[in-house]
């Protein structure tokens, strides 16, 4: 348990597109594979070698980014751990292609799958294998939510007419989006059916509202529950699995993934803002003592709030583009995913109890 | 102009005038796929002023061309870096203050030099090269100093060069434009001295920026709130109660005003008033979190070495303050005050409801506690459990912890032991309902509060037992349930440590060694308190007493890095995995006094 709470980095370097490696040859690239978990940065003068939980190359497949990747976390799921699969990286470098699969096809039998519809598969597998073994003492509900948040707005890809909803907790039942639709899942392809469907919406979005994809973040949950009768005792266990596909990291300047520079403060009024970014970074470096601090949580850090650094199971795939035009690109997504390894469970207790040992 | 004539020069300005709006106004509205069409309109407009400006470069003042020249340059260098060309913009501003540099003292051109500084200092940021970036920022900030000291008329904005007489700003306008890019430079700098890790620098950088959007009416009141009470918490993390105060003060007079402003349309109405609500509810935390440190620190300066009131401590201190307070206008900081009469009368009046010094007595500290009290209410209104469970919990814990401290100042242990009764009260149900699926952390704080806060009153109640002549049965079942109801809770805990096979890890993660080890160790500690008169039973405390205890040592023999983190209690249990096993053969002896 010692290592289990910290979040697994997984990197991926995708092929590089047709043009490029003809154009650039092998000196076009700006990094290699050294092996599994390591990968090396030509940078310059003193090359940078990264270290991760896994990195696949370019020859890796689909199969063996799920197995390695994916396959312990809808385990953990099935025992009542939540679970996240988050994608990162810049656009371009292979997100939607190892989430989804190949962009043009709905089928979800197609050999270049992505962990999505892997995930679905292993997902409803362990549940009727778990269903055969329990008999009719066990049942499971499956239901899903897709959402989409943009500009700190939050979308419900499943009901493209509702407007923006709200981030609430229940005592109970955690975080969730209010208002959100909830549909539930017989099986793996109704799964990817109804993501599909989403996933639509979230490109049809892109254009009447002149917002793009790669700007906005989109979640898929599956909640998973299940009944056993045990003597009359029901026991009932729910866990969720969240799949993340994260803007493009180009667009993230707001977040902590950006280096040294300044806000700039323009001419109008309103421009000092990040002012307070400033002062809650001063704040946040405080020595324990207790305070509060004003602004906070992204939408996607609260709703994830448990995924970070929480009571669950969680991995980040950060893709990397492999062409040396996307050096810097990679290089910041290399130390965001160098930086994320180290979010752990913070199970902060209050506990001043000197002088009571008497 | 006596090449172009009066005419020519009017058109002059006219282009310069529409590169400023095309640059400012235009180009937010560009479409994504042409995020800089309009930048590059102005730009190509800026350069057909420059060379208008050659052309008529013969006759001209020189003083008066150069001074243009570095207008264009500078505006040329904005729009430049605006359109991530950093090295051609690097030049032109460059060359803008070579131009300046002869004459950047004066007061048609000190603006214009610092904003040109400014817009350096930003460049150099986005080439990740801070410390050349402060550089610039520092100069630009010592410049205004100087200029303020030597001279100090409003001076000319850079745009009225390419004006006519009579548009010229009034100098009341031009000391606003003036203020404001001195503003934005200790904004920068603010930001520079962050990112450098200066952090106390910084502060002050924030603090005196928060200040001077003020006094030139810059800020949008809810913004200029939360960073004023964010700020607030910065200085409670260093202890300094009185500017932390003024801090807040300020944000809860400025946010008042923005109440008042009416919003615009009917559907957003709503959601602003949510908005402002929740605002109003986050300075409230503010306020809570002040009157706590306020609390705690003074209980650190109070306690004895058993964590009770030190009354010699308190005389000590007291006289001392009544030393201080003879020797008058007791430091009364000089720091940065905010706002000017009007607004620092009402922050004035706001800080008047709250002391800022360390409380010493408990009507001192009851004063305090109540504030916090009333904040907490205050907060609770809009952070309700339904919607808002970990905000809502955090502030009920510092509810709790608001009375955990006001309870070291009670001398009387029956009322104190009440006290912390309003906190079971409060605590309790919110446990019960939590689901530690979603909310393991607050789900452990609240078993080990729990099992704190009843620990506590266990002790208080030995206590007020050991002044009767005998124990009477009420009080050792008083005593004996709360016992094994804090030991309940540290049980929770520890539990909750456990892997989902219920196996307990063999190594503990940092983060939790110092609690869990504590939860140990209190657990023996109660059995050992546990009060029976059964003697099997007894024993049977012992043995299990002894069995915490020794997990301690034992884990420390192992892991010797968690000694650091539990002397005192690895050192007492020590002595009583020494102790308890001759006291239980004594034991077990009178019990078979015939083997």
């Amino acid at each position: 348990s010692v290592e289990g709470d910290a979040i697994k980095v997984y990197v991926r370097v995708r092929p590089p597109s047709e043009g490029t490696a003809l154009m650039d040859g092998e000196q076009g690239l700006c990094l290699s594979v050294l092996s599994s978990n390591t990968i090396r940065l030509h940078s310059k003068p003193e090359p940078k070698i990264f270290t991760f939980d896994y990195v696949a190359n370019m020859e890796t497949t689909q199969e063996s980014v799920f197995s390695s990747v994916a396959k312990n976390i809808v385990e953990s799921c099935m025992n009542g751990y939540n679970g996240t699969i988050f994608a990162y990286g810049q656009t371009g470098s292979g997100k939607t292609f190892t989430m989804m699969g190949p962009s043009d096809s709905d089928n979800f039998t197609h050999s270049l799958r992505g962990v999505i519809p892997r995930s679905f598969e292993y997902l409803f597998f362990l549940i009727e294998r778990e269903k055969e073994k329990a008999g009719s003492g066990k049942s499971f509900l499956c239901k899903c939510s897709f959402i989409e948040i943009y500009n700190e707005q939050i979308f419900d890809l499943l009901d493209s007419a509702s407007a923006g909803l709200f981030l609430r907790e229940h005592i109970k039942k955690g975080v969730f989006v209010d208002g959100a639709v909830e549909q539930v899942l017989a099986s793996a392809a109704e799964a990817y059916q109804v993501l599909t469907m989403g996933w639509r919406n979230r490109r049809v979005a892109s254009t009447s509202m002149n917002r793009e994809s790669s700007r906005s973040h989109a979640v898929f949950t599956i909640t998973v529950e299940s009944m056993e009768k045990n003597n009359e005792v029901v026991n009932i266990r729910s866990s969720l699995l969240n799949l993340v596909d994260l803007a493009g990291s180009e667009r993230q300047k707001d977040t902590h993934t950006e280096g040294l520079r300044l806000k700039e403060a323009g001419n109008i009024n309103r421009s000092l803002s990040c002012l307070g970014q400033v002062i809650t970074a001063l704040v946040d470096v405080g020595n324990g003592k207790q305070r509060h601090i004003c602004y906070r949580d992204s939408k996607l850090t609260f709703l994830l709030r448990d995924s970070l650094g929480g009571n669950a199971k969680t991995c980040i795939i950060a893709n990397v583009h492999p062409g040396s035009r996307c050096f810097g690109e990679t290089l910041s997504t290399l130390n965001f995913a160098q930086r994320a390894k180290l979010i752990k469970n913070k199970a902060v207790v209050n506990e001043d109890t000197q002088g009571n040992v008497s | 102009m006596a090449a172009a004539g009066a005419s020519g020069w009017a058109a002059v300005c006219e282009k310069f005038r529409t590169a400023r709006t095309l640059s400012a106004v235009e180009s937010r509205k560009d479409p994504e796929t042409e995020p800089y069409r309009s930048k590059y309109s102005a730009r190509a407009l800026l350069q057909e002023v420059k060379q208008l400006l050659s052309a008529a470069e013969e006759g001209d003042e020189p003083r008066l061309l150069a001074v243009r020249r570095a207008v264009l340059e500078y505006e040329l260098g904005v729009n430049h870096t605006d359109t991530e060309e950093l090295s051609a913009g690097e030049e032109h501003l460059q060359r803008c203050t070579q131009l300046l540099e002869p004459h950047r003292l004066s007061p048609d051109c000190v603006s214009l030099y610092i904003q040109a500084q400014n817009n350096l200092g930003i460049l150099w940021s986005e080439r990740d090269e801070i410390k050349t970036a402060q550089t610039y920022l520092e100069s630009a900030e010592a410049l205004y100093n100087q200029y303020m000291k030597e001279d100090g008329n409003p001076p000319l904005d850079p745009s009225e060069h390419f004006m006519s007489e009579e548009e010229k700003l009034t100098d009341q306008e031009r000391s606003k434009r003036f203020e404001k890019a001195y503003t934005h430079t200790l904004y920068y700098l603010a930001q520079v001295y962050q990112h450098l890790e200066m952090i106390e620098k910084a502060a002050q950088y924030c603090h005196t920026t928060l200040k001077r959007q003020l006094e030139y009416c810059g800020y949008y009141p809810v913004e200029w709130a939360l960073n004023a009470a964010t700020l607030s918490q910065y200085y409670l993390s260093k202890q300094c109660f009185m500017e932390s105060r003024h801090c807040l003060a300020a944000a809860s007079v400025i946010f008042s005003q923005a109440g008042q402003v009416p919003s615009a349309e009917d559907n957003e109405m709503e959601q602003d008033q949510q908005d402002l609500r929740q605002r109003k509810a986050e300075i409230a935390r503010c306020w809570i979190k002040y009157c706590l440190n306020l609390l705690q620190s003074a209980r650190k300066l109070l306690e004895d070495n058993i964590g009770e009131l030190d009354p010699d401590r308190q005389s000590e201190l007291k006289a001392q303050r009544k030393k201080e307070e003879d020797e008058k206008e007791n430091g009364r900081k000089k720091a940065v005050l905010f706002g000017t009469s009007d607004i620092c009368d009402s922050v004035l009046a706001m800080e008047e409801k709250v002391s800022s010094v360390y409380p010493l007595d408990f009507q001192e500290a009851r004063e305090i506690f109540l504030v916090g009290q009333n904040y907490v209410q205050e907060a609770k209104e809009f952070f309700q459990v339904d919607g808002y469970v970990t905000d809502h919990i955090e502030i009920v814990q510092d509810h709790s912890a608001l009375f955990k401290v006001l309870a070291f100042f009670e001398e009387d242990y029956e009322r104190r032991c009440k006290m912390h009764k309003r906190r079971i009260d409060m605590l309790e149900p919110l446990y019960t309902d939590l689901n530690p699926q979603y909310y393991l952390l607050i789900s452990r704080q609240l078993q080990f509060e729990l099992a704190d806060t009843y620990y506590e009153m266990m002790d208080l109640k030995v206590a007020i037992g050991n002044r009767l002549e005998e124990l009477d049965s009420h009080t050792i079942k008083k005593i004996n349930s709360l016992a094994q109801l804090a030991i309940k809770y540290y049980e929770l805990f520890l539990d909750s440590l456990r892997n989902p096979d219920k196996v307990f890890p063999e190594q503990l993660e940092e983060d939790v060694l110092r609690p869990a080890m504590v939860a140990k160790f209190h657990i023996a500690r109660l059995y050992g308190k546990l009060i029976t008169s059964d003697s099997k039973k007894q024993l049977e405390n012992m043995q299990t007493s002894l069995e915490y205890y020794t997990f301690l040592v034992d884990y420390c023999e192992k892991y010797p890095d968690a000694v650091r983190a539990i002397e005192t209690e690895l050192e007492l249990s020590k002595e009583m995995v020494g102790l308890l096993p001759t006291r239980m053969e004594r034991l077990r002896a009178k019990l078979c006094p015939f083997i």
